[in-house]
């Protein structure tokens, strides 16, 4: 029915799509399968209309397709449910489903009995239990996110794409799901579906496509497929779930106080019950999937989102933060990998920006000269070797590498004891990637501690002591010595190894729909 | 019975206080009470008293009306004071220049205000410039052809216009109010048509209104004409209830139709908010205006001795005005975090939606 052939897509300098393919049949349930940044998205936000695709075609019941917005998507009968929502919290669930296909009554007027009547039907379907007229905003997010199905499969649409809708649901809830896709497909939806549940995958996928670094890489019938050779595609690395329980014993005396150290932390919903542990000197990877809680457990810590249990340890003493700049008083750094939104200060000049993390320290009003601003800034540009063109220039004339080296060396000048590190290599070069880890390793020598987030593989074994990975909200497991090979992160970043031993904890839609797929990758 | 009945009540009040018009309903009812007892009850209610407050006030009312039309989709427009004073010029100038018809002129002036709002909607819909620049600049442009077409106050309408607009149907239903009434039933209307849920979607949330296929730039525009209709309603009541014109009278109109709206339980950043808050926000400023003045004309009475100008009473109205501020802003919990997110999304001039 559907037909994606060459698909091309480039952002700026980032290659999202090189070749991909992708086709899909009448009545037939497809996995896309692919690591962070293989293009998933971006193959289905060309469907939808949100993304213009550079090249390629599009083939829909062999004729060619052109979607230029998601007005365009809607008219040839594709829905999406996005993992991140389309709904409009403000507005009313009934509001909500028949956005844009409002039921018209006489004089132009919106028929509300039938668009209520409407929305009930819709709602029933999928079992959901909610108020049709109670804002989106104050209901739970598994129904926001039911809610969301509930609204792209209302559009009647030929081909349905759940973009990682399942991501917040709970076990019943993805029961209920299935039993409705099933129907679907046997009525002749051709559906597509985003998942990182590798077991919601056998559960109900006929066939699958696998994304690596934006090309197509396998497909095929499910059923053909083991989760070793998915994953394999995946990643292009076998994965190995043998002895990932046991973790070696530490190396750490058993008086030292460590830098930092986590127990029982939860925020509702993102993250539940994190335990961690790191000393000085160490450099402590945090792998996982995107969006598993990482972001939200180094923010924790930096007194960015509260915590709803659990509590933090710091150098021995509990911390109770408010706000970033308690934890920049109390020696702690954070190095942002979304630069724009977190980090640079395009307009102002590479000095100001380096200086910025110092200036957070001292007093409001002391005085502070343009010499010293600059002295400063020149001090770490020597030492991190950030090629500037002129310390006055702005930051934004800098290339993007430089921009994160000049963030990094902000917080190195200021010699942390504990530096936070959200994915900081995004977008940078192979050798500015380099040059961070071998200044982050001088200053770890030194006694620093630091967290460092990211979600290359690769990058994440090459540099960490020990690393933890977090799979839905929840630490699956831990790495260190010989465990620090990439088929065991792949394995856990997947979380394969905790079906079994932790099933019934963290969320139950993951425990219950895990099993098949453990047995299925112990089997082969 | 009462069991059934108490349960009831409480329900529809909870209902009540969620909805986006219960700041701006506390806060008119408290300056209601206070400004009954202020001026006299006796006093108060009179069919004079309240006709000329509705006749003074009407335009402001109106264009607050206009203001909460493109509020509700996350944008301010501090020009709309002097587009009313464009429809005011061009109204009383027109018959002047052309020796055209008191009739046609008004509704040439009509006709501009709509294609006016409408200019003004393109440049913020299709070009995406910041709405906020945008009316910045608009203020200018329209405050130059205001002064290039009459240059100082003048120019007189025919009296059977502003008699009309003073007097009382039956004796006791003012003119003015009557048009509010009119014009409140164009919002009526509105509000149940598609076109407005798609207004309170792109409010809400820009992004997921295009996600769900939802035309931007139509329903901006549509918008732009509604207020384009509110503005042109208000500019010939300001001309009616002045009788004369001024290019520059409607400039702080701007404003305190803003804060009118703010103070009726608008969210600045879109998507929550009805007329009924537009309604209790302008009449709140109304009020204490009243108040204030009201309160200044009996203090020399009490206090033997006590002078006090003009400029005395906007320090005490306006400051009151700010606490009703401060107060929106607690009392609803949309606001507290529309407010950062509506500031930014000033300054950013609009969303782009991840599409390049």
């Amino acid at each position: 029915m559907l037909e994606m052939q060459g698909m091309v897509k480039t952002f700026d300098a980032v290659v999202a799509l090189k070749n991909a393919s992708l086709s899909v049949k009448r009545g037939e349930i497809m996995a896309l399968l692919g690591a962070n940044g293989s293009g998933k998205s971006t193959l289905i936000k060309i469907l939808s209309g949100l993304v213009n695709p550079d090249g390629g075609t599009v083939l829909f019941d062999g004729k060619p397709l052109h979607i230029r917005s998601s007005a365009d998507s809607r008219k040839h009968a594709i829905a999406a449910a996005y993992q991140d929502l389309s709904l409009v919290p403000a507005m009313s669930v009934i509001d909500n489903m028949t956005l844009g296909m409002e039921p018209a009554g006489p004089l132009g007027l919106v028929d509300k009995r039938r668009a209520r009547r409407f929305a009930q039907g819709c709602l029933e379907k999928l079992n959901i239990d909610c108020n049709p007229g109670a804002l989106v905003q104050s209901l739970m997010p598994s129904t926001q996110s039911l809610i969301e199905i509930a609204k792209a499969i209302a559009l009647k649409p030929r081909l349905l794409i759940l973009d990682e809708a399942t991501a917040s649901l709970h076990s019943d809830e993805v029961d209920t799901l299935f039993a409705v896709l099933r129907e679907l497909k046997n009525e002749g939806l051709g559906i597509i579906m985003v998942t990182h549940r590798m077991g919601e995958i056998y559960r109900i996928c006929d066939s699958c496509t696998i994304l690596r670094g934006g090309e197509t890489v396998a497909g095929g019938a499910v059923k053909d497929m083991d989760l070793d050779q998915v994953v394999y595609h995946m990643t292009g690395k076998k994965p190995d779930t043998s002895g990932m329980e046991h973790h070696a014993a530490r190396k750490h005396k058993e008086d030292e106080t460590p830098v930092l150290e986590v127990r029982g932390l939860s925020i509702t919903a993102k993250l539940t019950d994190i335990n961690f542990r790191s000393y000085a000197g160490e450099i402590i990877g945090i792998g996982g999937l995107d969006g598993q809680g990482q972001q939200e457990f180094l923010r924790a810590i930096l007194g960015d989102e509260t915590h709803s249990q659990g509590d933090i340890m710091y150098r021995g003493h509990k911390l109770k933060l408010h706000e970033p700049a308690d934890a920049i008083r109390r020696n702690m750094g954070f190095i942002s990998g979304d630069r724009n939104k977190e980090s640079i200060f395009p307009i102002r000049s590479v000095a100001e920006n380096i200086y910025a993390g110092s200036s957070a320290r001292g007093l409001v009003f002391s005085f502070l000269s343009p010499g010293t601003v600059r002295r400063f800034a020149q001090d770490s540009v020597d030492r991190y070797g950030i090629v500037a063109g002129g310390l006055g220039k702005p930051a934004s004339s800098l290339s993007g590498g430089n921009q994160q080296k000049l963030v990094i060396g902000r917080w190195m000048a200021l010699a942390p004891d504990l530096l936070l590190l959200d994915d900081p290599t995004k977008g940078v070069d192979i050798s500015t990637r380099q040059e961070i880890h071998r200044i982050l390793k001088d200053c770890a020598a030194s006694g620093m501690c630091a967290l460092y987030s990211s979600s290359d593989n690769e990058e994440l074994l090459a540099i960490s002591d020990r690393i933890y990975v977090f799979y839905e909200g929840a630490i699956s497991a831990e790495l260190e010595g010989a465990g620090l090979v990439e088929e065991r992160l792949v394995a856990a970043m997947l979380g394969l190894n905790r079906q079994e031993a932790s099933g019934a904890a963290a969320r139950p839609g993951a425990a219950t729909a895990q099993p098949g797929a453990a047995r299925k990758g112990a089997g082969s | 019975m009462t069991r059934t009945v108490v349960p009831l009540a409480r329900e529809r009040f909870s209902a009540l206080a969620r909805s986006p018009a219960f700041t701006g309903l506390a806060l008119f009812a408290i300056i209601f009470v206070i400004n009954v007892l202020v001026q006299g009850p006796v006093k108060f209610f009179t069919i004079r008293n309240i006709a000329l407050l509705f006749a003074k006030n009407t335009p402001l009312i109106l264009v607050t009306m206009g203001q909460l039309c493109l509020m509700l989709l996350g944008i301010i427009d501090i020009s709309i004071g002097v587009q009313m004073s464009f429809v005011n010029v061009l109204a009383v100038m027109l018959p002047e220049y052309t020796g055209m018809s008191v009739v046609s002129a008004w509704a040439v002036a009509f006709l501009a205000a709509i294609v006016l709002s409408t200019m003004h909607g393109l440049v913020v819909s299709i070009l995406r410039i910041s709405p906020l620049l945008t009316s910045f600049c608009m203020i200018y442009i329209v405050k130059g052809i205001n002064l290039f077409v009459m240059p100082k106050p003048q120019g007189k309408i025919p009296p059977v216009i502003y008699r009309t607009y003073d007097t009382n149907l039956f004796g006791f239903v003012p003119v003015s109010f009557l048009i509010l009434l009119a014009m409140y039933f164009v919002w009526f209307y509105v509000k149940r048509t598609a076109a407005m849920k798609h207004v309170y979607a792109i409010g809400g949330n820009e992004r997921n209104a295009f996600a769900s296929g939802i035309n931007i730039i139509g329903t901006k525009l549509k918008m732009y004409v509604l207020e384009g209709i509110y503005i042109a309603a208000a500019g010939f009541c300001l001309t009616a209830m002045s009788a004369a014109g001024n290019p520059i009278m409607g400039e702080s109109y701007g404003l305190r139709s803003i804060s009118a709206c703010i103070l009726g339980g608008v969210s600045l950043a879109g998507g929550w908010g009805t007329m009924a808050c537009a309604l209790f926000g302008s009449g709140f400023l109304v009020l204490i205006q009243n108040t204030v003045f009201q309160l200044f004309s009996l203090l020399p009475r009490i206090i033997p001795g006590f002078t006090a100008n003009s400029y005395w009473q906007n320090l005490v109205s306006d400051s009151i005005i700010l606490m009703g501020l401060i107060a929106t802003v607690f009392t609803n919990k949309v606001q507290r975090d529309a407010i950062k997110a509506g500031i930014l999304k000033q300054i950013k001039g609009g969303e782009d939606y991840g599409k390049r």
